[in-house]
């Protein structure tokens, strides 16, 4: 019972990190119809980032937000602007082929530069506590916190703001977005900027529990890619459902099922995606789009 | 091979009873998600016939296309096909068992030659290991060129076929579909796009299929092609089977009407 | 081709061979025997050259462009013939290197007397195209972007499962195989391979196999609605692609005499193979190996000059091509599966 309360809580608070790791690559998705390939890459410029300000300035990686989340918003936007939007409403294949190029260049730029040694960011309240018999990472406990925060005003940003409508607009129709006035590109690269920015966020959050180096990106691609599988795209709720999924049943694998450890996420992650196209390939929402676009 | 026939048209009134159906669908219901875009219908081809399917946009003809080729799974009913259960089957077991169909969206092989689409399209029945391993017989592209010849598409054999004109599509995807020999073909939309001297054509050569023993089922907007052609007429209406007839009776048939042209 | 062009009432198609009309011929020509011909011709060539006298060096770059080219080819099979965009293909790369380590050493828990390498290399073929027969069943099914991923998702996947099988495959740390150096030997069997490997695909673009392969690139649900099993041609491309694959994965296992999961289950070597292809011509016989050739010295030219700048260089590269070579290279893919594909391209080509 105990180690089942244990698995639960684990795997909750991983799903929420994997929620927040998600956002970016769904939303980049369900607006442009970009799958992007390099989405583990910005994750681990995040986590350089925080490794790098908390290394040089003594800068914690969750204050270190404040830096990173503007900086990687002009990259994302900056990003957009000059390739992304070049391949917005292209073919899958020409999506899949330049961001799959740019997640290799961007591997073994972070190779070059920082060497593929790995890095740790070892903050001082690494420990853990209890609580009703549950052990709780602290850092882990903050990262979904931070998870859940940031979701919720995001959501809001979506639901509330001008912009965000926008955005949704743009998402389910450009034609009559841009119609009714809507500059695309903008929004486009405002898009790219929150994405981008909010996939570096989660990195940096994620530095103090990893080791960091150059090639950590896929395995999180993979994991997002389910995810959204599992939760369909672009959608906040969505994106919270997948990755307490993909959370727990990482975890409850690698707790129950024998001579498994956590090092196996990434093969479970696998079989789930493969199992969930194969099963539905709309995805489990129904959110996935269509990718033959075979219109009459 | 051609087979004689009294007044060189199609059976009127085929439902003898001791006729076996070719094709038979019953109680055959595809939905999607919440729509039944084909709900209940009961459908019967005899061999020899050219039967027509009618009904307004979206009334469900295509999916039953793709019902009874076996390219949507349904939902209930049971397809026979020459006797057989097909509701199982998979789209080129009943290809090779002799149903061919064309897409209203055409289906062509765009990178490759008019030439070379027919020649894949040939009969997959009796195709050995040692046969794919080669390139096509001579005798296959001897069909190839009578059937483009039959259509008038001779002199395009060399082109891409992503390089024809929307019509001589239709005729290429119509020749493809002859080319394994088939029992029954399946034409949906066979004449949207196409030019009117163009339909003149395949109205003739499909009455001269017929007559050589080809059954036919046709999708058609047109509804002079249908009454020109066809013995019996099925009408769906928001995938429920409206009517059935002969095309005099569905063109009087207040409900078809309606349907056609009512609110 | 000696029809007058016909209306082009769509408008929907570019044109290529309108506009190269004289390599038409040409490319019809290299696509019959005497492309067959100069192929045997260069393989001869090939085959008399460690008569001049070469280094061993030579040896070992001529060994290591066979390679390439017979992964080129392979991917080629699956990827660019039947449509099936491979991101993954490395993992039998990987499994037929592993499968060869493990052999030949006889790693622990496994075998006890150790196998000799000419049993082992058709293993690691044979491994790997098992491996392609359980893992195509699933994922073949997938269509476009889901299936790259799905193959990303399996190499991925492998590289982590074989780092942690740590008692069969030595984890990360990875296995030394017996150095047993032997560059001619390694020459003349790579020639070999690859010549097979190219004859082959060269045979199956002619037969009714290889047309059918490309008619499921062209239209999948048309192939199956016109009586090709789409399933087992699929999975028989995949296999045979994966068994070449895998077969070259021992070899290099063998020439390298070590391997750990970063070397082999690697993306790089995925998009290397994807670039050779495309560079020279996706789908076609000769376009790979060109490509691949073509490939080989512009990573060494890059190697030289940037040295480790390389490999950030060919995801740059791959970028480059698809972005400012999109009819080059995805004009021949055109319209897989999508009608839009082709006119999304055209659009492309023009507005940018
Ligand atoms: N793959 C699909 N997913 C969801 N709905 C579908 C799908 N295919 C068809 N439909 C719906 O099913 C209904 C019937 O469509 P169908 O294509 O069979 O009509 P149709 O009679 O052929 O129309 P038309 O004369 O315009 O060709 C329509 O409402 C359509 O929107
Ligand atoms: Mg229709």
């Amino acid at each position: 019972m105990d180690q089942l309360s244990q698995a639960l809580v684990s795997g909750l608070l991983l799903g929420g990190f994997y929620a927040i790791m998600v956002l970016g690559f769904s939303v980049i998705w369900g607006v442009m119809g970009v799958i992007n390939l390099a989405h583990g890459e910005f994750l681990m410029i995040g986590a350089y980032l925080a490794w790098g300000l908390f290394r040089f300035f003594g800068i914690d990686p969750f204050a270190s937000l404040a830096l990173i989340l503007p900086l990687m918003f002009l990259v994302g936007y900056l990003l957009q602007i000059t390739l992304i939007n070049r391949i917005v409403e292209r073919p899958h294949l020409m999506t899949l082929l330049v961001t799959f190029g740019v997640s290799i260049a961007l591997a073994n730029l972070a190779k070059i530069v920082f060497t593929s040694d790995p890095r740790n960011v070892a903050v001082a309240y690494s420990g853990s506590f209890q609580f009703a018999g549950v052990t709780f990472p602290i850092v882990k406990t903050i990262i979904f916190a931070a998870a859940l925060l940031i979701m919720g005003s995001l959501h809001l940003f979506l639901q509330r703001s001008r912009l965000g409508k926008s955005i949704r607009a743009a998402a389910q129709n450009k034609t009559a977005a841009r119609i009714v006035g809507v500059d695309i590109n903008r929004v486009y690269a405002i898009t790219a900027g929150i994405c981008i920015a909010l996939t570096a966020a989660a990195g940096a959050m994620l530095s103090p529990t990893q080791a960091i180096f150059p090639f950590m990106g896929p395995p999180f691609t993979l994991k997002a890619v389910t995810i959204t599988a599992l939760g369909g795209l672009g959608r906040i709720p969505g994106a919270l459902m997948g990755g307490l999924v993909l959370g727990v049943t990482e975890i409850f694998v690698a707790t129950y099922v024998a001579g498994i450890g956590t090092n196996l996420g990434v093969a479970t992650s696998f079989i789930l995606l493969v199992l969930i196209l194969v099963v539905r390939p709309q995805g489990l929402m129904g959110g996935l789009r269509p990718v033959d676009a075979e219109a009459d | 091979m051609a087979i004689e026939n009294a007044n060189g048209l199609p059976p009127s009134t085929p439902m003898a009873s001791d006729q076996q159906p070719l094709l038979e669908g019953r109680t055959v219901s595809k939905y999607f998600g919440g729509l039944a875009a084909v709900n209940n219908v009961d459908f019967a081809v005899y061999p020899g016939e050219i039967v027509g399917l009618i009904g307004p946009n979206g009334s469900g003809k295509t999916t039953l296309f793709d019902c009874l080729s076996r390219l949507q799974k349904i939902d209930g009913g049971k397809i026979t096909f020459k006797g057989r259960d097909v509701t199982r089957a998979r789209p080129y077991q009943v290809a090779r068992m002799g149903l061919s169909r064309t897409f209203q969206s055409v289906r062509v092989y765009r990178k490759m030659t008019v030439l070379r689409n027919m020649l894949i399209s040939h009969q997959w029945r009796n195709t050995s290991l040692l046969h794919m391993l080669r390139p096509s017989p001579a005798s296959t592209a001897r069909r190839a060129h009578q059937l483009l010849d039959f259509l008038q598409i001779e002199h395009l054999a060399h082109e891409d076929a992503g390089h024809l004109s929307g019509g001589q599509r239709r005729l290429l995807e119509i020749g493809m579909a002859l080319m394994p020999d088939p029992e029954i073909l399946l034409l949906d939309e066979a004449t949207s796009g196409v030019n009117p001297t163009l339909i003149e054509t395949i109205k003739d050569r499909i009455r001269t299929l017929n007559q050589q023993g080809k059954t036919f089922l046709l999708i058609e907007h047109n509804i002079n092609f249908i009454a020109d052609l066809c013995s019996r007429v099925y009408v769906l209406n928001y995938g429920e089977k409206l009517a059935e007839g002969t095309p005099q009776e569905i063109l009087q048939n207040e409900a078809v009407i309606d349907a056609y042209f009512g609110a | 081709m000696t029809t007058a062009p016909p209306a082009d009432k769509n408008g929907n198609e570019t044109g290529k061979k309108a506009r190269f009309p004289s390599l038409a011929p040409v490319h019809s020509l290299l696509a019959g025997w005497a492309g067959l011909a100069l192929w045997l011709l260069l393989l001869l060539l090939l085959a008399l050259y460690p008569y001049t006298g070469v280094s061993s060096l030579a040896l070992l770059v001529g060994s290591q462009i066979f390679v390439l080219v017979t992964l080129a080819s392979n991917w080629n099979l699956i990827g660019g013939m039947t449509g099936y965009v491979d991101f993954g293909h490395a993992v039998f790369f990987g499994v037929g290197a592993y499968i060869m380590a493990i052999l030949v050493t006889g790693a622990p828990l496994l075998i006890s007397p150790q196998w000799g390498f000419w049993q082992a290399l058709p293993a690691s073929g044979a491994a790997a195209a098992l491996f392609a027969l359980l893992i195509g069943l699933p994922t073949l099914r997938l269509k476009g972007p889901y299936f790259s991923i799905a193959m990303l998702g399996t190499l991925v996947a492998m590289r982590e499962i074989v780092r942690v099988s740590r008692p069969i495959t030595g984890g990360g740390i990875g296995l030394n195989l017996p150095p047993v150096l032997n560059r001619i030997g390694d020459y003349y069997l790579m020639l070999a391979i690859m010549g097979l490997v190219v004859s082959l695909i060269w045979w199956i673009q002619r037969s009714e196999f290889g047309q059918s392969l490309i008619a499921i690139r062209e239209d999948e649900v048309g192939a199956e609605m016109r009586g090709i099993n789409t399933t087992l041609h699929k999975i028989a491309a995949f296999m045979i692609a994966a068994f070449f694959t895998g077969i070259v994965g021992g070899f290099w296992a063998w020439q390298n005499t070590f391997i750990d999961p970063d070397g082999v289950f690697v993306e790089t070597r995925t998009v290397e193979m994807v670039m050779m292809s495309m560079l020279g011509g996706l789908g076609t016989v000769w376009g790979p190996p060109l490509g691949a050739v073509a490939i080989y010295l512009l990573q060494n030219l890059l190697w030289s000059n940037l040295f480790e700048l390389h490999l950030l260089a060919l995801g740059v590269l791959l970028v480059l091509i698809v972005l400012f070579m999109p009819e080059g290279i995805l004009g021949t893919l055109g319209d897989r599966s999508s009608t839009s594909l082709g006119r999304l391209l055209a659009r492309f080509g023009r507005n940018r």
